[in-house]
């Protein structure tokens, strides 16, 4: 008899497993809000009580506004619960030269896109002015702290696309309070002792420190780092990057505000330095900042030293007093996130350096993958592994060429981390091949050949003419388009305009959402 | 701008209030807030609507007087035509205020009267007096004191009416389209009404509680006052007909 995939055990309870646990009960179990009585998923999260969540992974993309929707958290009481904030893109720091040089990549799609490529109509504009500011308001808007919508647009909609920066501690116990009463996933509070097999090499069951055994017909591996089930138990083979993406080590801080009323940033702040960079993430009631480096290329203390001086320059005077935590990571990803009867999501499957904060996404999308390939007979587990893990392996591909680009156009030279990064042998080919044709056309949608992309076109182009990219070929150019454009461009700069006079600061915003909630329409 | 002060009887005493309706004071407004203990008498006359405040997000219900910013089609050569004339309009120029006082050692949240000094509405000259000449507090003001607590109560009740509203999903945004005589069309967004399809699915339950509290003819109130549309339609094509005479 083929048996349909009832059973699910999540094995691990930080922001990954939590994450899965709701989008598949919500998914599965529940009808406009509602539990169901005839849910299809029975769900088991199992959580050591002696292993420590990470808690870092504190940027979200705009698909998390479509996932906390989709699990039937108010935004209000997500944005109030987990000190959140708004994120409206990243800002580059110092990528370019060093010289004080900053360009915004925006979560908005420029103008006209996806249907019409505005981009070739911007390049004989690019001494005046920026890509991003030519096609976009959201740039500009951020840069000035205003926030994506106002307090009467409805929870989850925006005027300016936007994700958020978050608690991930926070984060995570809201997720399974949520999981846990709203949407009746089971939790089970058990160290793992062991795993069993059947006889086909399946995983039959975890087995307890004492010894309870919690059987299933699918099992997620959201065991972070440790992939206990995915790596270690089936040992699906690593793949590691760490020659294309250096990045190994990060220091993680965490900094209280000088002023209760200081303005909150829209975007990750990414600052360059000698080697590696700073992110600066800034929630309601703090900043989260923190150094990622390759340990090949400096060693901790040097690291260390790059950090404090960061936060010296941005205001903090006294930097002895913060409790600093070191974090190690082998940048790479399992050849295969689903294996037998088990998935793995989230660090479980794999880590790369959070340049553009794609961790949580992948968490997301990965769920959602699964999500739909439910309910499944049990002959076609191994049909539905086979093309997640091919489109898996896409995403990881785009997400380290497209993370390494932002490295292979700096221009930097005040450390041999910056000259290896842009060693030939260090770049995917894929990406130089692509490098070659950019510098005769604009990266367009055929450029990104895989579908449901987690980086498409504009996100390209975002990255290379923030980084001074020449684009010499010129293309020819319709003047019915050109037209087209020019109307586009005046709209843009009409609406920054408009929108500069409409859009509250972000820190207001938040506070008037903890004060009177977001109307639901 | 205006100048909100508390009410007393010293400072004031000599204070009239002009009670008269007109642009000049204020009344040429698209819409003022209203709330289920008045919609007997507002939809009478004037479509109800939901709006949200800009500064908050939270929804009102609103009696709609026109089209446009600053249009009330029911002001007519500075006078009202006749209607009735909504209490948070009428309340013009004190507002509600809240004072914390030391009773017995405790602290008490009291409402107090405030009026807005810099309202036209405030003369020395004309108008009704808000105190008699010997002290106490005149008809007229009595009549604003009661007037204000209806409208606290009332505003708090809305509030309510609007969660359970949303709680059961009963509100809509719709989008007006107009054409007036002219052959010109409009278009009136950002307002907010009954979705009639979700109430006509709601389980009798839900009805129940809904009538229990007064809300289930409310809704009903609301829903009829949308043929007040027409009326504004009317005034409107006889004000752009008498422009154009």
């Amino acid at each position: 008899m083929d048996t349909v995939i009832k059973h699910i055990v999540i094995v691990g309870g930080g922001t990954a497993g939590w994450l899965t646990a709701a989008i598949l009960a919500a998914d599965h179990n529940t009808d406009n809000g509602q539990l169901l009585n005839t849910g299809a998923l029975h769900i088991t999260l199992v959580e050591s009580p002696d292993v420590a969540t990470i808690g870092v992974g504190e940027g979200t993309w705009p698909s998390m506004r479509n996932t906390l929707q989709r699990i039937g958290i108010s935004e209000a009481e997500f944005i109030t619960q987990c000190d959140a904030s708004f994120k409206q893109g990243s800002q580059f720091n110092n990528w370019r030269n060093n010289s004080g040089d900053s360009y915004i990549h925006p979560f908005s799609l420029p103008a006209g896109m996806p249907d019409f490529n505005i981009c070739p109509y911007w390049l004989p504009f690019k001494q005046q002015v920026s890509f991003a500011d030519a096609v976009n308001a959201q740039a500009r808007l951020s840069l000035a702290g205003l926030a994506p919508k106002q307090i009467s647009t409805a929870e989850y909609s925006f005027i300016n696309n936007y994700g958020y920066h978050l608690d991930a501690g926070k984060f995570s116990s809201l997720l399974q309070q949520h999981a846990t009463r709203v949407l009746g996933v089971n939790y089970v509070r058990a160290h793992i002792a062991d795993i069993t097999n059947t006889v086909q090499g399946d995983i039959a069951a975890i087995i307890t420190k004492d010894g309870a055994a919690i059987t299933a017909d699918l099992f997620i591996d959201c065991s972070g780092t440790a992939s206990l089930l995915l790596g270690r138990h089936l040992a699906v083979p690593f793949v590691p990057q760490k020659q294309v993406l250096f990045n190994d080590s990060a220091i993680a801080v965490q900094v209280p505000y000088q002023q209760p009323d200081e303005a909150i940033a829209s975007c990750t702040q990414s600052s360059a330095q000698p080697v590696g960079w700073i992110w600066d993430i800034g929630l309601q009631s703090r900043r989260g900042v923190g150094q990622v480096y390759s340990s090949a290329h400096c060693d901790d203390k040097q690291a260390e030293q790059q950090l404090r001086r960061y936060l010296q320059q941005s205001g903090i005077l006294d930097t002895d007093q913060l409790t600093l935590r070191k974090l190690s990571f082998t940048p790479g990803h399992y050849a295969r996130c689903w294996q037998n009867n088990c998935v793995a999501i989230g660090m479980a499957a794999g880590f790369i350096e959070p340049l553009e904060a794609s961790a949580l996404t992948l968490v997301e999308w990965s769920a959602k993958y699964v999500s739909a390939q439910l309910p499944l007979p049990a002959s076609l587990v191994s049909i539905s592994a086979a093309r997640m893990n091919q489109a898996f392996s896409q995403h990881w591909q785009q997400i380290i060429e497209f993370l390494k680009l932002h490295y292979v156009l700096s221009k930097r030279s005040d450390h041999d981390y910056w000259h290896d990064h842009r060693e030939s042998s260090g770049i995917p080919s894929a990406l130089q091949n692509l490098l070659q044709l950019w510098q005769h056309k604009v990266p367009s949608a055929h450029d990104v050949t895989h579908s449901d992309v987690l980086f498409p076109a504009a996100s390209y182009q975002y990255i290379l003419y923030g980084m001074g990219f020449e684009t010499r070929g010129y293309p020819e150019l319709k003047p019915t388009l050109q037209k087209k454009a020019h109307g586009l461009f005046e709209e843009n700069a009409k609406r920054i305009q408009q929108l500069a006079a409409a859009l509250p600061g972000n820190r207001q915003l938040l506070d008037k959402i903890r004060q009177y909630g977001l109307p639901p329409i | 701008m205006s100048k909100h002060v508390l009410l007393n009887s010293v400072e004031h005493l000599d204070l009239k209030v002009i009670t008269a309706r007109g642009a000049e004071f204020g009344d040429n407004v698209w819409f003022t807030p209203t709330f289920p203990l008045e919609f007997r008498s507002v939809q009478a006359h004037y479509p109800i609507f939901f709006h949200k405040d800009a500064a908050t997000g939270q929804f009102f219900s609103v009696a709609v007087f026109g089209f446009t910013h600053h249009e009330n089609l029911f002001l007519h050569d500075d006078n009202w035509r006749g209607y009735y004339v909504p209490l948070t309009l009428r309340r013009q120029p004190f507002l509600i205020g809240k004072q914390v006082v030391r009773e017995d050692g405790t602290e008490q949240t009291q409402s107090v009267i405030h009026l807005d000094l810099d309202s036209p509405r405030v003369s020395k000259a004309q108008g009704e007096a808000l105190f008699l000449p010997l002290g106490g507090s005149s008809p007229y003001l009595d009549e604003v004191s009661s007037m204000l607590k209806t409208i606290h109560l009332g505003l708090q009740d809305n509030a309510a009416f609007v969660a359970l509203l949303l709680e059961h999903k009963l509100l809509e945004s719709f989008t007006l389209d107009i054409q007036l005589d002219d052959g010109s069309k409009h278009q009136m967004i950002g307002f907010y009404t009954i979705n009639e399809d979700t109430l006509a699915a709601l389980p009798t339950d839900v009805l129940g509680q809904l009538h229990a509290k007064g809300y289930l003819q409310a809704i009903y109130m609301l829903i009829a006052s949308q043929a007040n549309v027409r009326t504004l339609l009317k005034l409107k094509n006889q004000l752009n007909a008498s422009a154009a005479a």
